[in-house]
């Protein structure tokens, strides 16, 4: 975050909305290592966490727009347009596809959490480690694979008010863990 | 609604990371909305979430950047690279509008001066033309004042003859009846030699009495008064004339009728 000038989120929003280059080069600086850290973490492969780096700051660029100050934070906003594309990638039958030639059986990786990758020790993955294994499967079939509440429900065959319940208490140990 | 526990269920965090589904979403919005304490934990939220993000950062290949520049299209970039240019652009048409000015002020000052010469020549020919005028004027006004003598019926007119040997010399004195003015036309004289002048004589008595030498004049030549004469001559003496004619020198004569 080398950069000299600092903007205000209003400022930032405004100058996105006009477009402005110099704004963009700062939005970048100053955000792109943590989307790319976020991105990293869901996707598991740098080549794929580049273009969905790329395609989530076009995104940013083009739906600035209706990016809505009320409903939370730019970076908010920004994190989860970069979890949302991640997830579309790690849900494509490509992915799928290469992942299962690749790896091991997917039911084992997600059920017990062995791959041990570097990308592991990235970001909230890293933090998700530290909770107990069935918030961490919850998290990150929630969080990491964009599943919703409701699936989670079936698959597992859990009530979807044990999965809600669970969830949000994972988050509030995932809260105190990034608590500044 | 016990908003404490509200904020200590989940629900906030659960809303922020996108896991909450349509009705939680849209109880988290309402409430929000009531109580600022949930916004507040949600800004809370938000922030430590951005920090820990900040922190965990991990700088991506640089090709990013240079590939979304050549991506996106900008707004204000595009204006900022063109003003480079305009600069250059005034600059240069500056500099052409320079040299055009000068090439003009060297071409307005070259034309000033032809002007100012030809000006300077038409002003001399019309003060030449004025002063011909003026002459032409006193000349015509000569020629009238003469004609009105020569067609004055108190005005005596004596035609002179020329004598033998000067055959083909001619000229007519106007002499005034009452004023006693006496007006020389030379109507056929061989021009004067250089320092010889041709002079009038009035022969009063049998004598010639000096008349006046002709000099260069317009139409007549005003001589000098002669009261009375029966004849008038003219003869070719010296320059300024002569007390007595040189009788030798004799061309013109004529009688008083």
């Amino acid at each position: 975050m080398e950069s000299a000038q600092k903007y205000s989120e209003p400022e930032l929003v405004a100058l996105l909305r006009e477009k402005s280059q110099p704004v963009f080069h700062y939005l970048y600086e100053h955000y792109s290592g943590a989307l790319y850290s976020i991105i990293l973490g869901i996707v598991r492969d740098e080549e794929l966490a580049k273009d969905v780096l790329q395609e989530v700051f076009v995104k940013i660029w083009k739906q600035v727009d209706s990016y809505d100050a009320g409903k939370g934070r730019l970076f908010t906003w920004m994190l989860n347009i970069a979890r949302n594309a991640s997830i579309d990638v790690v849900r494509s039958k490509a992915y799928q596809q290469n992942l299962h030639n690749k790896e091991l059986n997917e039911e084992t990786r997600l059920l017990t959490g062995i791959t041990e990758s570097k990308t592991d020790h990235i970001g909230l993955r890293k933090l998700v480690h530290h909770l107990k294994e069935d918030y961490r499967l919850l998290i990150e079939l929630a969080y990491f694979q964009g599943y919703t509440q409701d699936e989670m429900s079936k698959m597992l065959s859990i009530p979807l008010g044990t999965v809600k319940t669970r969830l949000r208490s994972a988050l509030i140990q995932l809260r105190e863990m990034i608590k500044p | 609604m016990d908003i404490r526990a509200y904020i200590e269920s989940g629900a906030i965090e659960s809303y922020v990371l996108g896991i909450a589904d349509q009705q939680e979403a849209a109880e988290f919005e309402q409430l929000a909305a009531q109580y600022p304490e949930i916004r507040s934990a949600r800004e809370a939220f938000e922030a430590s979430l951005e920090q820990k993000a900040l922190a965990d950062a991990i700088a991506p290949p640089p090709e990013i950047e240079k590939a979304l520049l050549e991506q996106l299209s900008f707004q204000k970039p595009a204006a900022v690279i063109r003003r480079l240019p305009i600069k250059t652009y005034i600059a240069a048409a500056a500099i052409v509008l320079l040299v055009i000015s000068g090439g003009l002020n060297f071409y307005l000052y070259n034309r000033l001066r032809n002007s100012d010469d030809a000006y300077a020549s038409l002003l001399a020919r019309q003060t030449s033309l004025l002063t011909d005028n003026q002459s032409i004027q006193t000349r015509m006004l000569d020629m009238y004042n003469s004609m009105q003598l020569m067609s004055d019926t108190s005005v005596t007119k004596v035609s002179m003859t020329p004598v033998p040997g000067k055959t083909g010399s001619f000229a007519t004195v106007f002499w005034d009846n009452h004023t006693k003015e006496v007006y020389l036309l030379p109507n056929k004289l061989a021009k004067a030699e250089p320092g010889k002048q041709y002079q009038l004589w009035a022969i009063v008595d049998g004598k010639p009495v000096d008349a006046g030498v002709m000099g260069e004049c317009a139409g007549l030549c005003h001589m000098k008064n002669i009261p009375r004469a029966s004849a008038f001559a003219i003869t070719l003496e010296k320059e300024g004339g002569s007390p007595t004619p040189t009788m030798s020198q004799l061309y013109v004569f004529g009688k008083v009728s």
